[in-house]
């Protein structure tokens, strides 16, 4: 029988390999897409919750991040083209101006 | 007039404000006319002080924060009034001798915002409103350090600024968590200080809180170890700045000790008395004995500052009557002759542009006005019977006598190395031969100089020759408080210690 | 009768603010003479005073006003003029009308002439403060302005420059001043430590209260009371080991050195000890060292006197050295002998020194009596009042020290300490020699003033009479010792000689006298022709001793001043600086090192960010969960 705890093993593997995509990833584009799977994780792991405490409380909440996910794409991919146009580059290393 | 006390504290800030529009030739008269008035205002407040009611006195109370207790509440008792008379008068004399000549309009409207603050100080009543006042009386010091001082002015106005001011936070921990006991206790929340002083507080609450508080006025005093930036602020500040530091702002801390820290925690501060005591001792000596050692007449002064400040604290913790109404005599006779030796260390340095004592010698051949105004100012500033300084010294060292001869005798020192310092720094200025050509054309006081000067020496000599209109509303003060202390303390010691005079009258 | 008080007491003040009036401007006569009269109108009132208490025997007691009152203490301004006060009364005016016309004729030339005035009765005032005052505080008012007085008149000269000591042993006049004064506080705090001692014990400082209540204060609080006003008496009558600041002030105009440091300040401490004798009556521990310490210090101070070359420093060492016959006699209980001895003294001693002061005029302020010699031709009158004034010091028969000090000897056989007898006695064969041979040095033999081109020439005529009341005085003054002891005995407790005393008392004279008259003949037969100056003597150990004052004063500057400074330099060079504002300068710098050294997280690198980020989750993570476990 599958349980509530193989969702979450599930769904902390794979914010793991989204938060590792975060912190070793340098090019922007990726970050993003480790982003996505981080939140994806997050809505796996609200999804099996809702659904083994009967509560549509977390189901509200994926739908939420999704729609919140989405339009961080929208925004973000835009800025992303802004900034590709501009510096030709979109590696992490290169985009250093606001050393302190 | 029943909003006086508002009047008093908003009318400089408001004509301060004016003063934007003023033109800038005629700033100065504009300031010193503001000052006057204030002045006069603060002498109307004496003459309709009742001197033989304790308590306080042209109460105003308005609920500003209702939820948290928070009121807009002044009142005055003997023990603030004339604080507040010598720094509205210490803020006119200080603007009548002033030299300063370039941004004169910011500096009229820095000292007038400076003249609030320090008035608000005196005669708040309520915590927050206190806190106010006490903070917001290092900006316009820290602006005239920082913008008319020396050429180490901006060392020493930030350390001036965050030395001060990180004892303060400390302090105001203090004063919420006061604030929270009470709201525990009573279920309301209050501010007040008169509330406060009916709070029975446990011993271990009244000791973290008393040093909570003490940080917040020990470097404010300066109290030593925590007396460094005083030299530095007083040899960078220019002679209007430090005049009114010494004169006004130092005292806030001492007040704040007999305001805040005896009364509401009478049973600490018995506790502390003897490491209060051993702290000022060294205060006493050792910075006497490094005021011997400056070659700046400035400096001297500075330190004597704070040696003289020991004094004060000294008889804040006597607990007896004779003791802390001579401290807070102590505090006029301070801001007074500090205030005065400042403005005549001004004098020289507007002439020579130097405050070496090696510089000089023989001055009083040149400037014999000068050296005779100075050497009043001195006389009182080693405690001469007959001025101003001895009436406070000698009650102080009377009163601490009954805590501890020996320690008395220790602080008693004082009157020997203070006549050392100040009677070498006399001799390497003014005695003796001219030596150097320059000093030999030195102009004597000039009249504005004179006239700024006589008020101070002839308050030196009055007060030391008649005290009792000055020291007889705030020994009724002291003596209330010291029967409400009493009436307080929780442990047996402290109601040993606090010796209630027997002359003392019923509070009304 | 009040009126006459008040009068007495502030017709000095007066003549010091008139004079102050003139301070700044030119020399003016007028000022100097309008000082003197209203002097004058101080003693008449004084004797008034006097006879009025004479025929009343009773002191009169004024109140003012209030002082200081706060807690319990409550001090006025009142004035006690009783038996004692009066004496002292007329004493101080007396002394101080005739140094004022004195110094109209030995100021004459000095710029500063007003300011000399107004100095001098500002003194005048403080000191009748302090011998009329109803209360220990009121006399330390006195006992403070009359040190200040004394700073400014031994300063006087302030423009002359520190020399070396070698060359000057007192430096220069403002250092001679800061000294007196610095060493009268050091004393003062003794004082001020007996006052806080009386008032917690007995909760007033008014003489009356104070004494009616010591028959309920314990031994100790009696003992340590009388010590500590005893200490305070020490540092203004300049008692060992305070005693150096007194040859020094002679640094000071000489007018100055006969008025204060002769005839009225330096004769406070006596007074205090008299004043308060009915303290010092019931601690008979505390007398015996005070007659101890008194004969100790009239042998040690004639002792220097004996070589000395300086004109005032003799007659100044002979001031300490009397005033230890003073304090033995009030330390001995015998009140009124010591004031007795008070007032015969202040009359010889400042005509001395005025005397010394007309020597200093004619030999253009030289003082080195071996420069002298032979000025008996040129100055016949001061030659006489020297005489007569040091005949008195010497104590022979008829004149004014003879029954002064023949009986503070007398009392130290009474009492049977048969040591400070002994040395009394020699002490007075040794004032006799140094004080004649001062005077034949002076006045008598060869002149040697010639070789340094001086012409002496004697004082102005007004001058010279000015001082003969002085002079009469010196003679005449032990004549009243009968009516004297009536009068104050009334007041202070009597002293009878015992029966054997009494039988063997002109014995006792006699040998006094021997001792006296021995000294004089001794310095006759050394100085009176010539002076013989003997190398090997001036060589000798003894001799360099006392001619450098047993050292003390170089023991003081090594063992106090330069280490006190040097304390001084490193307390500030290194605890203040290197250390107490160090730290606090530390904890600046380490915050901002530190704030210094995070700003590198801040790379622009949100890769970098991203870390941290994470970094900063994990820990938070770790304190939820410990917190969760510990909870």
């Amino acid at each position: 029988m599958i349980g509530l705890t193989h969702y979450l093993v599930v769904s902390a593997l794979i914010f793991s390999i989204g938060l590792i995509g975060v912190l070793r990833r340098r090019n922007l584009l990726m970050l993003f897409f480790a982003t996505e799977v981080m939140l994806n994780a997050v809505n796996i792991a609200f999804a099996a919750i809702s659904h083994f405490y009967n509560d549509l409380t977390g189901q509200m909440f994926a739908f939420f991040i999704i729609a919140i996910a989405a339009s961080e794409v929208a925004v973000g991919l835009g800025i992303l083209i802004v900034l590709y146009k501009r510096y030709g580059s979109l590696d992490l290393d290169e985009l250093e101006s606001m050393k302190g | 007039m029943d909003n006086i006390l508002s009047v008093l504290v908003f009318f400089p800030a408001i004509a301060g404000l004016l003063g934007f529009v003023v033109d800038k030739k005629s700033a100065r008269a504009y300031g010193i006319t503001v000052a006057a008035i204030e002045f006069m205002l603060s002498l109307w407040l004496w003459f309709s002080f009742d001197s033989s009611n304790a308590g306080m006195q042209f109460v105003e109370l308005i609920p500003m924060i209702p939820d948290f207790g928070v009121s807009y509440y002044l009142g005055v008792d003997g023990i603030s009034l004339f604080i507040i008379i010598m720094a509205t008068l210490m803020t006119l004399i200080g603007m009548m001798s002033m030299s300063v000549t370039e941004n004169i309009k910011n500096m009229i409207i820095t000292l007038l915002f400076l003249e609030m603050t320090m008035v608000g100080v005196f005669v708040a009543l309520d915590a927050i409103i206190f806190y106010l006042f006490w903070e917001l009386s290092l900006v316009p010091m820290l602006y005239i350090i920082g913008a008319w001082g020396g050429p180490l002015r901006v060392y020493a106005s930030i350390k001036f600024f965050l030395y001060t001011f990180m004892g303060s936070l400390i302090m105001l921990v203090g004063m919420l968590f006061v604030a929270y006991v009470y709201h525990n206790l009573t279920g309301v929340w209050s501010f007040a200080i008169t509330d406060w002083y009916a709070l029975v507080l446990p011993v271990n609450y009244q000791l973290w809180l008393f040093a909570a508080f003490f940080f917040g006025f020990a470097i404010k005093v300066p109290m030593f170890p925590f007396h460094t930036w005083l030299p530095y602020a007083h040899g960078q500040a220019p002679t209007i700045g430090s005049v009114i530091l010494a004169a006004v702002l130092l005292k806030m801390g001492t007040y704040g000790f007999v305001r805040f820290s005896l009364p509401m925690f009478p049973d600490a501060s018995v506790m502390m008395i003897v490491p209060i005591a051993a702290i000022s001792i060294i205060m006493i000596i050792y910075t006497a004995m490094v005021a011997y050692a400056q070659k700046d007449m400035k400096q001297v002064i500075a330190y004597s500052s704070v040696s003289h400040m020991g004094i004060i604290m000294l008889g804040i913790f006597a607990m007896n009557a004779e003791g802390i109404s001579g401290s807070v005599f102590q505090m006029l006779s301070h801001g007074i002759v500090s205030g005065a030796l400042f403005m005549l260390v001004g004098v020289i340095y507007d002439r020579r542009h130097t405050k070496m004592m090696d510089e000089f010698g023989g001055l009083a051949s040149v400037m014999p006005k000068y050296a005779v105004i100075f050497g009043i100012m001195l006389m009182a500033a080693v405690g001469l019977p007959l001025t101003i300084g001895f009436v406070g010294e000698f009650l102080v060292l009377l009163g601490f006598y009954q805590v501890s001869p020996i320690l008395t005798v220790l602080a008693g020192t004082s009157i020997i190395i203070g006549a050392v310092y100040m009677l070498t720094l006399y001799k390497k200025s003014f005695f003796g031969p001219v030596t150097n050509e320059v000093n030999k054309t030195l102009k004597d006081l000039d009249a504005k100089e004179t006239w700024s000067l006589i008020p101070l020496v002839a308050i030196v000599i009055w007060l030391g020759v008649y005290p009792k209109p000055v020291l007889e509303p705030i020994d009724n003060s002291v003596k209330a408080m010291l029967t409400f202390m009493d009436e307080k303390a929780v442990t047996l010691e402290a109601k040993n210690m606090i010796k209630v005079a027997k002359s003392t009258k019923e509070v009304k | 009768m009040e009126t006459l008080v008040y009068i007495a007491l502030f017709a000095p003040f007066v003549s010091s603010m008139f004079a102050a009036l003139f301070g700044m401007s030119p020399r003016k006569t007028f000022v100097g003479i309008v000082a003197s009269l209203l002097l004058l109108i101080s003693f008449a009132a004084s004797v008034m005073l006097m006879m009025h208490i004479y025929a009343t025997g009773t002191g009169i007691h004024v109140r003012m006003m209030d002082w200081i009152s706060a807690g319990d203490l409550s001090i006025p301004f009142g004035f006690l003029v009783d038996q004692v006060s009066v004496t002292m009364m007329v004493v101080v005016t007396l002394v101080s009308t005739v140094v004022h016309v004195y110094s109209i004729g030995y100021m004459d030339h000095d710029k500063s002439f007003n300011r000399f005035f107004s100095y001098l009765s500002a003194f005048v005032f403080s000191m009748m403060i302090l011998v009329m005052s109803d209360n220990f505080a009121g006399l330390f008012i006195g006992w403070e302005g009359v040190g200040v007085c004394s700073w400014l008149l031994i300063g006087f000269w302030y423009h002359k420059a520190d020399v070396t000591r070698e060359e000057n042993p007192s430096i220069s006049p403002s250092w001679a001043a800061n000294e007196a004064f610095i060493m009268n506080r050091i004393a003062d705090l003794g004082m001020l430590v007996g006052l806080f001692i009386v008032y917690w014990n007995v909760g007033s400082l008014q003489y009356d209260a104070v004494f009616s209540a010591l028959p309920h204060l314990s031994g100790t609080v009696l003992n340590a009371a009388a010590l500590a006003l005893f200490i305070g008496a020490m540092g203004k009558s300049a008692q060992f080991p305070l005693h150096t600041w007194l040859t020094d002030a002679m640094e000071g105009p000489t007018p100055v050195s006969a008025l204060i440091h002769a005839a009225t300040m330096v004769t406070a401490g006596v007074f205090l000890v008299i004043r308060a004798n009915p303290l010092f009556s019931v601690t008979p521990e505390v007398s015996y060292f005070i007659a101890a310490l008194g004969t100790f210090v009239a042998f040690f101070a004639a002792s220097m006197a004996l070589v000395n070359r300086d004109l005032k420093r003799i007659i100044a060492f002979s001031t300490l050295s009397q005033l230890g016959y003073m304090f033995a006699a009030a330390g001995l209980g015998a009140y009124w002998i010591a004031l007795f001895h008070l007032a015969a003294h202040a009359f010889f001693k400042a005509l001395l020194f005025l005397g010394a002061g007309n020597v200093m005029h004619a030999m253009n302020d030289e003082l080195d009596i071996f420069k002298m010699g032979g000025l008996k031709k040129t100055m016949k009158w001061t030659y006489l009042y020297m005489g007569v004034a040091s005949l008195a010091l010497a104590g022979i028969p008829f004149f004014a020290g003879f029954f002064s000090k023949d009986a503070i000897i007398e009392t130290a056989y009474n009492e049977g300490t048969l040591v400070l007898w002994a040395i009394l006695v020699v002490t007075a064969g040794m004032t006799a020699f140094y004080s004649f041979r001062q005077v034949f040095l002076t006045f008598e033999g060869d002149e040697r003033y010639k070789a340094f081109g001086i012409h002496p020439h004697e004082m102005y005529k007004f001058v010279l009479v000015a001082m003969s009341p002085l002079g009469i005085l010196a003679v005449i003054a032990g004549f009243g010792k009968g009516s004297f002891e009536h009068f104050v005995t009334k007041l202070l407790p009597e002293y009878h000689m015992s029966e054997h005393t009494h039988h063997i008392a002109w014995l006792l004279g006699l040998i006094v006298l021997a001792f006296a008259v021995s000294g004089i003949v001794l310095a006759y037969k050394k100085y009176a022709k010539k002076l013989v100056r003997d190398e090997k003597v001036e060589n000798s150990f003894i001799y360099k001793l006392l001619a450098n004052q047993y050292y003390i004063p170089k023991l003081y500057e090594e063992f106090i001043s330069k280490p006190y400074a040097m304390i001084s330099e490193h307390m500030w060079k290194d605890v203040d600086m290197k250390i107490v504002d160090a730290t606090v300068d530390g904890i600046a710098k380490f915050l901002y090192k530190s704030g210094d050294g995070a700003r590198k997280m801040q790379s622009g690198n949100l890769s970098n960010y991203l870390n941290w980020m994470a970094v900063g989750a994990v820990l938070l993570l770790v304190v939820a969960a410990f917190s969760a476990m510990l909870g």
